[in-house]
């Protein structure tokens, strides 16, 4: 099986791409991230020097690992769903479940192990950078050398690899058990979550303006509520559905191919939601706090640099998966149609108007995620404008929010799109054979 | 693009063939790769007929169908339908040419599975920008026997409702052409008999045409005359078949090759 495992990925080595691309940059973050125990344990670092490093390689590595293991898990669910003529194939010549278990985690093993020694150069690299861009703020002293060592080389490796295992692993059970509805136990969730969310931020009001952690309670509450949202999304987008009157024959058939697809495109409402809400949470909430700190004359202390440094870079290191995340499994969903395409085609429908309904279907799920997202993050944002500022919005204006806004709309409609007008080019009555 | 006539397409003017090809020929690959699918094929077929085209595997059936519908367009040689030459152009000149001109059934159904019956049934009137008279779709449902599956979806309905969901809906835009592409070769034999009763209906009762590209000697059988097909050009003509002599004639069908109709 090992050997198959090699064999398929040597002759299709384009459908491991997104896997590699996540395991590669997530290996790259923590390595770099975690560069940064070494360097703190190295002699002579001072004490204030070896905080900031240990914290940021805790906060980050700790993001860094669970992002990891959700990209690749959602990379291969994706490449596991796909390639299901393929194994359903193997499962007739004989394989057995176990067999073809192994196969998967084999390949994703195999394909993490190469992301991983990729990210090998870069994150030295990266780490370097780093520690230029602490000791250029001052947060870490200048005689502080960089150092790669075993801890930054182990834990990426390590990680990467136990997470491409460990997604591999459930995204062939999940395939080979068919769906499952685990309604009640999703509502609870999706309830809890978001009763903690508003607890987190209504908490806030018990801080004092000048409070250290007042940030925490506001920005995990809207994580909190933007989760409970995302588990909710299926629901929330037939909401949605039920009150649109989208006449036209594009809009028409995108509301009826979203209703039918609510479930199935949950995955991409949440990193929509999510992406949204940390991203203008965590950027407002920062904007707000730099400008109170230089409005009251104060010079900032280490810590609230440190704190400004990590939330840039969470937030950078957020953008970038979910970006990859989306791409993926908006590519994959829009491949996958093809067949669907050339059926609206045979009815009578031109490539303008298939191209319309894609569209169609990209605006209302980017809109539908992008309105709960930024509830959830304005749910973080006011309770911690209101008690540090006393004004109830920030004063950044709309740039924030149009920025991030911006990226998810490309990121959504342009993959969408640009792989429906390739999926396009196959004519009708291939593209219904093909699959047939 | 089209060279149309001066009549609207859907009046019933005087042009008494529904499609009409004039030496087509159609060719798959490259130099010394190149198939002749279609090597000048003309035909002309009456309006309100039941036309069923017969031939082996690679004879060039589905080419025909499939240049004669205006889904491929043929090397050279002319397609009209219905009085209207196809030209060229890009895929959305030729789908607009083919709605209201050409309705379809094939044999994977190629129904919308996030669609329910009526609203598949009323789709290229949708696509089409016309207007959707949901009460005609009804009756059209009613007439291929579907009349209480209006809310159902195509995976809920066996072969022969799902392909009896793809007449209605290739009636519903009241075509001049069916065509039709091995339409009963996924079906039961009863399924097939009311598929086949069905598409005779449309031309005895709706006027149509229709042309359906076929294996199977009994469903020629209820045409009005069959063309055979071999290497991509027409190998005879028979009218009022019967199963039997379809049989007979298919077998024998490579012996002598015919040259013309």
């Amino acid at each position: 099986m090992f050997v198959l495992a090699m064999r398929s990925i040597r002759q299709r080595p384009g459908r491991f791409l997104a896997t590699l691309l996540s395991a590669f940059l997530g290996a790259a973050i923590i390595m770099t991230f975690n560069s940064m125990h070494d360097t703190a344990a190295r002699s002579g670092v001072d004490p204030v020097s070896a905080q900031t490093l240990t914290t940021a390689a805790g906060v980050v590595g700790g993001y860094g690992t669970l992002l990891v293991f959700f990209a690749v898990a959602s990379t291969l669910t994706v490449n596991v769903r796909q390639r299901a003529a393929e194994l359903e194939l193997l499962r007739c010549s004989g394989a057995t479940p176990a067999q073809i278990g192994r196969m998967v985690v084999g390949e994703a093993v195999a394909v993490a192990l190469v992301g991983a020694s990729l990210a090998v150069g870069p994150a030295m690299l990266g780490g370097q950078v780093l520690l230029g861009v602490f000791q250029d703020s001052g947060q870490v002293a200048r005689s502080v050398d960089h150092s790669f060592g075993a801890l930054a080389l182990v834990s990426g490796a390590g990680i990467t690899l136990l997470a491409a295992a460990g997604a591999a692993f459930l995204a062939v059970r999940r395939a080979g058990r068919g769906s499952r509805r685990r309604g009640g136990a999703r509502t609870f969730l999706a309830g809890a979550a978001l009763l903690a969310g508003a607890l987190g931020t209504l908490s806030t009001f018990a801080f004092s303006a000048t409070d250290a952690a007042l940030m925490a309670a506001p920005a995990y509450g809207a994580i909190l509520l933007s989760v409970g949202f995302a588990l909710l999304s299926p629901r929330l987008l037939k909401g949605v559905l039920e009150r649109l009157p989208l006449s036209g024959g594009s809009g028409w058939l995108a509301v009826r191919n979203l209703r039918h697809r609510a479930d199935g495109l949950a995955g991409i409402l949440v990193s929509l939601i999510l992406f949204t809400a940390v991203a203008t949470a965590t950027l407002y909430m920062q904007a707000v706090e730099s400008d109170a700190v230089e409005a009251s004359g104060l010079t900032r202390s280490v810590d609230a640099k440190n704190l400004e440094t990590l939330n840039f870079t969470v937030v950078g290191i957020i953008v970038v998966f979910v970006c990859v995340m989306l791409v993926n499994t908006l590519y994959a969903a829009t491949t996958y149609r093809s067949r669907e395409f050339g059926q609206q085609r045979l009815a009578g429908a031109t490539p303008g108007q298939v191209l319309g309904t894609v569209g169609a279907e990209g605006l209302i799920l980017t809109v539908t995620g992008l309105a709960f997202g930024t509830l959830a993050a304005l749910a973080g944002i006011i309770p911690f404008t209101l008690v540090r500022t006393d004004s109830v919005l920030p004063g950044q204006g709309l740039g924030i929010w149009l920025a991030v806004v911006s990226v998810a709309a490309a990121a959504t409609l342009g993959t969408s799109l640009l792989t429906a007008r390739r999926v396009l080019r196959t004519p009708a009555v291939g593209a219904v054979a093909v699959a047939a | 693009m089209f060279r149309a006539g001066s009549r609207h397409p859907h009046d019933t003017g005087p042009a008494t063939e529904a499609l009409r090809l004039v030496k087509v020929t159609k060719t798959y690959g490259t130099d010394e790769n190149a198939v002749t699918a279609l090597d000048g094929v003309t035909l002309t077929l009456g309006r309100g007929t039941f036309t069923a085209v017969m031939g082996p595997s690679g004879s060039g059936k589905s080419t025909l169908l499939q240049c004669a519908a205006g889904l491929d367009v043929p090397d050279s040689g002319i397609v009209r339908v219905d009085g209207t030459e196809l030209t060229g152009g890009g895929e959305a000149e030729l789908t607009r040419f083919r709605r209201g001109r050409i309705g379809f059934v094939f044999q994977q159904y190629n129904l919308l599975d996030t669609l329910t019956v009526a609203q598949n049934t009323v789709l290229p009137l949708r696509l089409a920008g016309r207007r959707v008279d949901r009460e005609r779709a009804r009756e059209v449902l009613v007439s291929v026997g579907l009349g209480d599956r209006l809310g159902h979806r195509p995976d809920q309905l066996s072969g022969g409702q799902r392909q009896r969901v793809a007449i209605a809906r290739a009636l519903v835009t009241e075509p001049r052409v069916i065509f039709a592409d091995e339409p009963t070769g996924a079906l039961d034999t009863r399924s097939a008999r009311d598929v086949l009763g069905l598409l005779r209906r449309a031309v005895r009762v709706h006027g149509r045409t229709v042309v359906m590209v076929t294996h199977d000697p009994v469903a020629a059988s209820y045409a009005d005359s069959v063309l055979f097909l071999a290497d991509g050009r027409l190998a005879g003509r028979m009218d009022t078949p019967s199963a039997d002599a379809v049989a007979e004639r298919l077998a024998h069908l490579g012996d002598d090759t015919m040259a013309g109709v």
